[in-house]
């Protein structure tokens, strides 16, 4: 419980690690997660390190981890489960390690280039079919035309040559040349234009598409590719066909000279597809089992890869002792963890076989230490609520356990409602049962997340909400008769013409028998029917808000007094704690006084002479209203003295404690200084700087703590300090006021939940309740989902999510401000367990 | 127009944010300070990884060669600028296939002068700059005059109307494909000129100096260059890009200029010239000319970033970038050498800012 109020006591240890066992211990220390270490080195860049060259080797196989996980995850192997945890491997596995993953990685590129070759060939082959298949409906249609052709015969060089009419060329002698292949489609246009200016015209292309899609061998994308023939005349022009060929990137296959060859060479790419088909599969099988193989051990080695590259980085911030025998690390430990800390280390020892032992030496130091506070999964959740305001400063108050019962209670007052919490408390609770589920626990979607890690929160917020629906007695808007109502009606004796004449009748508590004695518990059922019921609630929860805060507020100053004693600051708590509670007391808690008199004091029957609160504590501070009846005797007097004592406080507010400091500085400078020396030498060193600190002056918070522990004789500045008290005096006065009235958000929030779920029941649900036939029954049906659908989504999830946030915003500002600094360091220890993977980030895990 | 400041965001305020982010990766002096105290190319790699590069270079199987880090660096730049283009909406996308021309010009000479020394196509492409590319890039090495090489090739593409002036029967050989680079550039960083100052408003007032400078700077180069040469005065005046700030009047006079000293006389009349041309400071490191120019475009390109809503900030950083990939790969080429005196011949990039 200590630890939670205050955070673990933390010190300053130096590790000796033996060179031998320091990668064991390291390893050892890695899993248990108890030490922050600290840099030895920093002037050092990253790669002028000592063990830069380890690191370098945990990169070069993490990037082939990451080759063989795309690879897996590209073949679609599931990993197996991931419950191992192997321990780092020692340095010298680690060879085999590498090798094992190197050998892999060869082999796996070997296969799959072998694998991209045979696909290469697969698609030149497949091309190279499609092409004679398609340049064969080229020469058919020339031939159907001959007969038209043969009276042009003459003119071979005119336009008509766009026909396929090499015989006639060949019989004129000009060296007729032919170029075919395939290009994308998206280019053909181009490649024509080019064609046409580079050849002015001695060419001709003729083309077709290609039904199906083929895959680009370069990015893997099917794309649509289109079958071409150029012929042409002479050499000259072919060496430029082409080069414009290659410029567009076009795949060319010789293009047969005769029909019968053309056959030929069908049939021999049919075989030969055939057997590439078969040659195939058999490298995907081959490629499948080397990646089954890989992927039953690649977890355990990622996970081993990653803990031997924290170990060297940790390595690497140790530094060398003089006789370079063993090395020496500075960690940060909660003081409760130093023999773990000793067993670990001498279990890194043995492991490792070293002869001399490691050790740990607990050294003193003056800096501030890193904040740890040990949560457990209940906490942990409105632990986080606080660290999301500020890491509380080394050993302050935490205003966490607090926080588990006044957050979701605060949250409660405002979302009051029986049904919503019951849905709320339900949902978090099916959460906490199945916490251990893998599914919900590992998933990535983070508005889950977010849900899941407050489960214990929104429980808690649920169960709350249920108390205060039953106090408010709202349950969907409605209230719950169940202890039957305290008020009669029938003891009114209304007459039957009452009844029909008048919309509204007056229940007059001051007749016998129609008020018979509070309703057991919360608010009476009856005043669901009556038409003053926001009136009577309405003022009911704003004196609760008021009450509630102040009580709230007043805690948090009270608060303020564990960490001053904790400090040694006792002036502190004459000059600082006691004019603020005074102030806040005497005013506001005279308030809240006058609020519960009056609630006691006047009853039904003389509630018409009850005064106004509102006037009498504004007369409180005017000074008069001799004009008004007294609440009790002695009212007049009492309020004077309060309002004395409250403004009273503020100077000593003000001055007291830079006056004190300053006399503490000037006068009794030789006089009572470290009273407490006897018992620095017993306690830790930590608490010297305590004591010193306690004589130093201090700012507004303990900022300069960790400066006034390095610079023992620091001046004392009165200015500042005047200044820093005046800020305060201001912000606390000030705030006293403006928080109360922050806290009737507790009112207003309550009220428009409630409203609105009224408003909820009477558009939606009522229409449906009001259809009174058979067809009513079935027409209720979608009603109701409309109304599940609307509770739930505005009610429950905005709804509640705006409590939530005014929820935390009166624990942040309204209470943690009285108390909180919240300038601490978080303890970040040394875990593999916390450790992020580069791969679970680039979602290959 | 009047307005354009008001409605730059709704077309490219996404683009700019998004330079400006790629921006803060550039390289600071502290980078730079580490990267020179590398051993090895391995250490550099370690350090990049700490920068914006990340993984860049840790990535591939291979073993570092500092070709492969240029290639790589390139890679780099080529996918932040297509990724630019790719989301830019006109006239901005009309501005970023300006900046790529200048490559296109250079790829086609390049072309040009690997088919004279009868080089393989498949070998030169890998030496094109990728910003440069186009479809008719490999066909390039077919035309034998300028005018084949417009109406055949080049006709299609978006370098066509650089070639009014360029068009000519002689045949191509070395110092023809040089002249038609020039040529080319003149036309080319005439017309991006223009373009920035039909576009108006703080592009064209960041724009038109960096432009000017460059147009300047080629007229120097194009100068120096030509010293023992046949180039007569009339041939390279008519390779000055006239859109600089030594139009006319020094453009004459370079024209005419015969040695270093005649230059360094021109550039004594422009004060922003003289500083590059004056000479080093005894004690200081030795720099070259060219160096010197670059420096002083670092400088200009700098100036991009302090104003919004215009298009400079996007030819600013990638000849920002580019610059420190030269550094990069000079740094690089040092370490490879061993030449650590020459190491910090860098030009450092907001030397200001960590």
């Amino acid at each position: 419980m200590s630890s939670l109020l205050r955070g673990e006591e933390m010190c300053l240890a130096q590790l000796f690690l033996q060179s031998g066992s320091a990668y064991d211990c390291i390893s050892e220390l890695g899993e248990l997660g108890l030490v922050e270490f600290r840099d030895l080195n920093p002037s050092v860049t990253a790669f002028q390190r000592k063990h830069v060259n380890e690191i370098k080797k945990c990169e070069e196989m993490e990037r082939i981890l990451g080759y063989l996980l795309r690879e897996v995850k590209k073949a679609d192997i599931s990993l197996p489960e991931r419950d191992v945890n192997p321990v780092a491997p020692l340095p010298k596995h680690v060879m085999a390690i590498m090798e094992q993953l190197q050998r892999l990685e060869v082999e796996l590129g070997e296969v799959t280039r072998n694998k991209e070759k045979l696909q290469r060939n697969l698609l030149e082959l497949t091309e190279y079919t499609h092409m004679l298949r398609i340049t064969r409906k080229f020469v058919q249609r020339t031939a159907e035309r001959e007969p038209l052709q043969v009276q042009y015969e003459e003119f071979p060089f005119l336009e008509k040559e766009t026909m396929m009419d090499y015989s006639s060329m060949q019989r004129l002698g000009a060296k007729l040349g032919f170029i075919s292949g395939l290009i994308q489609r998206v280019k053909i246009e181009a490649f024509e234009r080019m064609l046409w200016r580079v050849c002015k015209g001695y060419t001709i292309l003729s083309y077709a598409e290609v039904e199906e899609y083929l895959e680009n061998p370069d990015t893997g994308e099917p794309t649509k590719c289109v079958v071409f023939l150029i012929s042409y005349w002479g050499d000259q022009i072919g060496q430029k066909v082409k080069k414009i060929c290659d410029c567009y990137h076009c795949h060319v296959y010789p293009y047969p000279s005769s029909n019968e060859e053309r056959n030929d060479v069908v049939e021999g790419l049919r075989t030969r597809i055939q057997d590439l088909h078969t040659v195939l599969n058999r490298t995907e099988d081959y490629l499948r089992q080397v990646l089954i193989k890989a992927s039953e051990s690649v977890y355990t080695w990622v996970i081993q890869v990653k803990k031997m590259k924290a170990i060297y980085y940790i390595l690497n911030l140790c530094s060398f002792d003089v006789t370079n025998k063993c090395l020496i690390a500075e960690v940060w430990c909660p003081v409760n963890d130093i023999p773990t800390l000793r067993r670990a280390l001498e279990e890194g020892s043995r492991k490792s076989g070293a002869t001399v032992p490691s050790f740990v030496n607990r050294i003193p130091t003056s800096d501030t230490p890193p904040t740890l506070i040990k949560t457990n999964k209940f906490t942990s959740g409105f632990q986080n609520i606080v660290d999301a305001y500020g890491v509380g400063s080394y050993r302050e108050v935490n205003p966490a356990p607090f926080t588990i019962i006044t957050f979701p209670f605060l949250f409660a007052v405002m979302f009051g409602d029986l049904g919503h919490g019951v849905i709320m408390a339900v949902f978090a609770a099916w959460m906490v049962l199945c916490e251990n589920n893998r599914k919900l626990k590992n998933t990535r979607n983070e508005i889950w997340n977010t849900f899941f890690e407050g489960r214990y929160i929104i429980l808690m917020m649920g169960l709350f909400s249920i108390y205060t629906g039953l106090i408010y007695n709202d349950c969907f808007s409605k209230s719950l008769n169940i202890f039957g109502s305290g008020w009669s009606v029938k003891a009114m004796g209304w007459t039957k013409e009452q009844w029909e004449n008048n919309r509204f009748l007056t229940l007059d508590p001051n007749v016998t028998g129609v008020f018979k004695g509070p309703y057991p518990l919360g608010i009476d059922p009856i005043w669901n029917l009556a038409s003053n019921r926001l009136t009577f609630l309405n003022s009911y929860k704003m004196k609760m808000s008021v009450i509630l805060g102040i009580i709230h507020m007043s805690f948090g100053v009270i608060l303020s007094t564990y960490n001053y004693l904790h400090f040694r600051k006792k002036y502190n708590l004459y000059l600082v704690f006691l004019p603020e509670l005074l102030f806040l007391l005497c005013l506001f808690g005279y308030l809240v006084f006058m609020i519960l008199y009056k609630w006691l004091a006047f009853s039904a029957k003389d509630s018409r002479h009850a005064p106004s609160i509102l006037i009498h504590f504004i007369n409180m501070f005017l000074m008069q209203g001799d004009g008004l009846q007294p609440l009790y005797p002695g009212q007049t007097g009492l309020q004077i003295f309060l309002v004395v004592i409250a403004v009273l406080s503020v100077p000593v507010l003000l001055l007291g404690k830079p006056v004190y400091l300053y006399w503490l500085h000037n006068g009794s400078h030789r006089l009572g200084l470290y009273r407490g020396y006897e018992r620095v030498r017993r306690n830790s060193e930590e608490e010297l700087y305590l004591m010193r600190a306690h004589d130093m002056e201090e700012g507004s918070s303990h900022s300069d703590l960790s400066s006034s522990g390095e610079n023992p004789t620091e001046e004392f500045d009165f200015a500042d300090e005047l200044l820093h008290q005046a800020i305060h005096t201001i912000e606390y006065c000030l705030g006293c006021v403006s928080n109360t009235a922050s806290y009737l958000r507790l009112w207003a929030l309550s009220l428009a939940h409630a409203q609105l779920s009224e408003v909820l029941w009477a558009m939606v649900m009522r229409v449906g309740l009001r259809m009174d036939s058979t067809l009513g029954v079935l027409f209720l049906v979608p009603v109701f989902g409309l109304f599940a659908v609307l509770t739930v989504s505005i009610l429950l999830v905005m709804e509640g999510l705006s409590a939530f946030l005014h929820a935390l915003r009166l624990h942040w500002v309204e209470f943690q401000n009285k108390f909180y600094g919240g300038t601490g360091v978080k303890f970040c220890p040394f875990a593999f367990s916390l450790l992020p993977s580069s791969f679970e980030h680039d979602g290959l895990l | 127009p009047a307005n354009r400041e008001l409605t730059f965001n709704v077309d490219h305020g996404y683009l700019e944010g998004l330079v400006r982010g790629m921006k803060a990766g550039i390289l600071t002096s502290t980078d730079y300070h580490n990267l020179a105290q590398c051993d090895t190319l391995e250490d550099m790699k370690l350090h990049l990884q700490s920068t914006d590069y990340g993984k860049l270079l840790s990535s591939s199987e291979e073993d570092l060669t500092v070709s492969l880090v240029d290639s790589k660096l390139r890679a780099n730049l080529v996918t932040e600028f297509s990724c630019l283009r790719s989301n830019a909406l006109p006239p901005l996308s009309t501005f970023l296939d300006y900046i790529t021309y200048s490559y296109m010009i250079d790829n086609v000479v390049m072309l040009i002068t690997g088919a004279l020394k009868q080089r393989d196509v498949a070998e030169l492409l890998p030496r094109c700059h990728p910003l440069g590319a186009f479809d008719q890039m490999a066909a390039v090495g077919i035309a034998r005059t300028p005018t084949e090489l417009y109406s055949a090739i080049l006709v299609d593409t978006p370098l066509a109307p650089f070639f009014q002036d360029a068009v000519s029967e002689s045949n191509l050989d070395e110092m023809e494909a040089e002249i038609l680079r020039n040529k080319l550039y003149k036309a080319y960083i005439e017309s991006f000129h223009s373009f920035c100052k039909n576009i108006g408003g703080v592009t064209a007032d960041i724009m038109c100096p960096v432009l000017e400078f460059e147009a300047d700077r080629r007229t120097f180069i194009i100068t120096v260059n030509s010293f023992g040469t046949e180039l007569s005065g009339a041939d390279k005046s008519a390779l000055y890009p006239s859109c600089g700030k030594l139009y006319p009047e020094g453009l004459r006079l370079l024209a005419k200029a015969e040695d270093h000293e005649q230059v360094k006389a021109v550039a004594n009349c422009y004060p922003e010239y003289k500083l590059i041309f004056d000479d080093p400071e005894p004690g200081a490191d030795f720099k070259t000319l060219e160096d010197r120019f670059f420096e002083q475009e670092v400088k200009l390109n700098m100036l991009a970033f302090l104003q919004q809503f215009h298009f400079g900030v996007f030819y600013s950083y990638v000849k920002l970038k580019e610059q420190e990939s030269r550094n990069i790969v000079w740094i690089a080429e040092c370490v490879t050498q061993r030449q650590k005196s020459k190491i910090h011949n860098y030009i450092p990039i907001f030397p200001g800012t960590h």
